[in-house]
């Protein structure tokens, strides 16, 4: 049963197609990594997997239901990571993930759960604006798990996150449906068995267990 | 969670990183003295003509400080990255906007707080609970209107220039009719009780009507 | 020559009879003089002008309820115009006021709504132009002009409430004597006409626009493709 299909994802800024014809499947529980350069566009795919982004043409469709219609029973089970962490900077860890939990009307005791599963249990009192960039990443992936989303779509998480972001990423990863941006090959091959290939905003085609030889 | 706990989440939430970083109302409030100092140098103000010349330099005041104050709810880059991931959750839209917008005026209301008596300080003229029930019913409706354009604009180029554009012709009424109540309330003819009724008209009309349109600016 | 020009010189040669008719049919006025006749074009131009900006607001609610590319470039095309008539309003006002009341501008009802209007749609025009072209501008310029139209006439009540506050010079209309009231109409009707075919001429060039920029998504039909899985109901 198919999780998310992407039919003819265009989406222009201007006249200049940032990503031109993408065409994707994903089973439900599939991992799917997504690589290309700087500039390939990555991130506004994932904006458009992550209903944060309409597209100019194309159609998504998510769990059967059209991406754009039905966006506000989608979230319910999408978490999405964005490439800037979006963090209020006065607020502590804990504060923005509990102001989280009341928006995404989830019982505030996720809030522990979460910040022991990425790992910033010590740091929870601590405002946003003091935590290291890689911390801040782990809170941002903290707020997208709060409400158990079935669907999982990362935006380099990995960027800041250091040497046990494999672990953290597959740990979050399992059992989820999961796309993840990312320029790193090897974490890409580790954790997801699919890949598609971006680039000048075009899709190179997916593939198992890619391997590009430069 | 029901619309109205989202709005008060959001709103304590934009409240308790104002009050840990302090940055906007102190500036906001040495915005309004200056104004007030300049006022006074620009219109030559003494004992007879201060209660005319008083409310038009209250008003010129709030126009800008409101510009400011609620062009920053959703002004920097950093808020859009934090809107998105609210905009992500099941929270309605309309419930976000109310909250900033109520967050936003209350910040504006503390500094009127401060230029209601540094008005009646610095021209003499008269500081009842008319004048400032004229300010508070007038702030109510501007602040829906600023924070909505300041949403519109927010994804825009040039905002700085861009808000004051498009905010300032729809603020017109409340001017007109809240400067009739402040003056009629410092003692010059005009009837308080009309332009009260005035204002609260404005208010109920901008408020359907920016309720309406908020989830047309702020998703996509 | 395509239809568009050829409305285009019709609605030019409507004009010029209109033209013909304020200066020879229609009798100078006893108490103003000649400058009177700035008024036929003057108040054609603003109902024109209105009418321009009804076209905007009934695009824009178009636009928000079912996103028709068409409406929202009805909008554009009528907001363009609109602003152009408004500024000739504006410029004819100005010429007559100074000659009759010895002064360019005065702050009453009308004058200060009709400027107000000017900048609302100027400001629309300016969101257009510097938002991400497409949905997006289309979105955020249709409730622009939406506030924008029903704030001009909470001005213009507004400040007529602020005048009877403060009585200033009453402005008296005369009843128009029968030659002027048949110039005037139809120059107003040549000049909604001619108004009717800028949009027209405006509309075609936004479209030829968006189908060069591809802005908005192309009607289509759906292609039937099965990328290579089935999508089923939620679980």
């Amino acid at each position: 049963m198919s999780m998310l299909v992407g039919d003819g994802l265009t989406h222009r800024f201007g006249s200049e197609p940032a990503i031109d014809n993408v065409d994707l499947v994903l089973d439900t529980g599939e991992h799917m990594a997504v690589l290309g350069d700087n500039g390939a566009g990555k991130t506004t795919l994932l904006r458009i997997l992550a209903t944060a982004l309409r597209p100019t043409s194309g159609k998504l469709t998510i769990a059967g239901l059209d991406a754009f219609r039905e966006r506000r029973r989608i979230r319910h089970y999408l978490g999405y990571v964005a490439h800037a962490p979006g963090l209020y900077p006065a607020l502590s860890a804990r504060e923005n993930l509990e102001f989280f939990c009341d928006l995404q009307d989830v019982d505030r005791s996720r809030v522990a759960e979460a910040m022991e599963t990425v790992g910033l249990a010590s740091v929870s009192h601590r405002r946003a604006a003091e935590l290291s960039r890689g911390m801040q990443q782990r809170l941002a992936i903290g707020r997208a798990i709060l409400h158990d989303p079935r669907l999982l779509i990362l935006d380099e998480p990995d960027a800041s996150l250091g040497a046990d972001a494999a672990d953290l990423l597959a740990g979050l990863m399992r059992g989820r449906t999961a796309v993840l941006a990312t320029h790193d090959h090897a974490l890409a091959n580790r954790l997801c068995p699919r890949t598609l290939v971006l680039r000048h905003g075009r899709s190179l085609g997916t593939a198992t267990h890619l391997r590009v030889v430069r | 969670m029901s619309p109205l706990r989202v709005a008060l989440a959001v709103a304590r939430k934009d409240l308790r990183s104002e009050w840990r970083t302090r940055e906007v109302v102190p500036a906001l409030a040495q915005f309004i003295i200056l104004a007030l100092l300049i006022g006074n140098f620009g219109f030559q103000i003494d004992s007879r003509n201060a209660t005319s010349i008083a409310p038009g330099i209250l008003w010129l005041a709030l126009v800008f400080a409101g510009l400011v104050a609620f062009g920053r709810t959703f002004a920097a880059e950093r808020e859009q990255a934090s809107l998105e991931a609210m905009l992500m959750t099941p929270a309605s839209p309309v419930a976000i906007f109310a909250g900033k917008a109520a967050a936003a005026s209350l910040l504006l209301i503390v500094c009127e707080a401060v230029m209601l008596p540094a008005l009646s300080l610095f021209f003499g003229t008269p500081f009842s609970a008319q004048v400032v029930a004229a300010v508070l019913i007038a702030t109510v409706g501007m602040a829906a209107l600023g924070c909505l354009f300041a949403a519109i604009v927010a994804r825009v180029r040039a905002r700085e220039l861009l808000l004051p554009l498009l905010t300032l012709p729809l603020w017109i009424p409340f001017i007109v009719a809240g400067g009739q109540a402040v003056q009629s309330a410092m003692g010059l003819p005009g009837s308080y009780s009309e332009s009260i009724s005035l204002l609260i008209d404005f208010d109920i009309l901008f408020l359907v009507l920016t309720s309406l349109a908020a989830r047309f600016v702020l998703d996509e | 020559m395509n239809r568009y020009e050829r409305a285009a010189v019709g609605a030019v040669a409507l004009m010029l009879i209109a033209g013909a008719a304020i200066f020879f049919y229609a009798p100078t006025d006893y108490l103003q003089g000649p400058v009177q006749r700035i008024f036929y074009l003057h108040v054609s131009s603003a109902i024109a002008a209105f009418g321009c900006f009804a076209v905007v607001l009934v695009g824009g609610v178009i636009y928000l309820r079912n996103e028709s590319p068409a409406a929202d470039r009805f909008a554009r095309a009528g907001a363009l115009v609109g602003v152009l008539f408004t500024t000739v309003t504006l410029v004819m006002g100005m010429l007559w006021a100074k000659t009759v009341w010895g002064a360019f501008w005065v702050w009453d009802a009308r004058l200060t709504s009709t400027l107000v209007l000017w900048i609302i749609y100027a400001g629309y025009l300016l969101v257009r132009r510097l938002a991400d072209p497409g949905r997006q501008a289309a979105r955020l310029a249709a409730v622009v002009g939406i506030f924008g139209f029903i704030d001009v006439p909470v001005v213009h009540f507004s400040v007529t409430w602020w005048r009877t506050q403060h009585p200033g010079p009453v402005i008296i209309n005369d009843a128009l004597p029968p030659q002027m009231l048949a110039t005037f109409l139809f120059t107003m009707a040549c000049t909604v006409a001619l108004a009717a075919v800028m949009i027209a001429s405006r509309y075609r060039i936004e479209t030829l626009v968006d189908e060069r920029e591809q802005v908005f998504e192309p009607a289509k039909v759906l292609v039937a493709r099965e990328p290579g899985g089935v999508a089923g109901p939620v679980q």
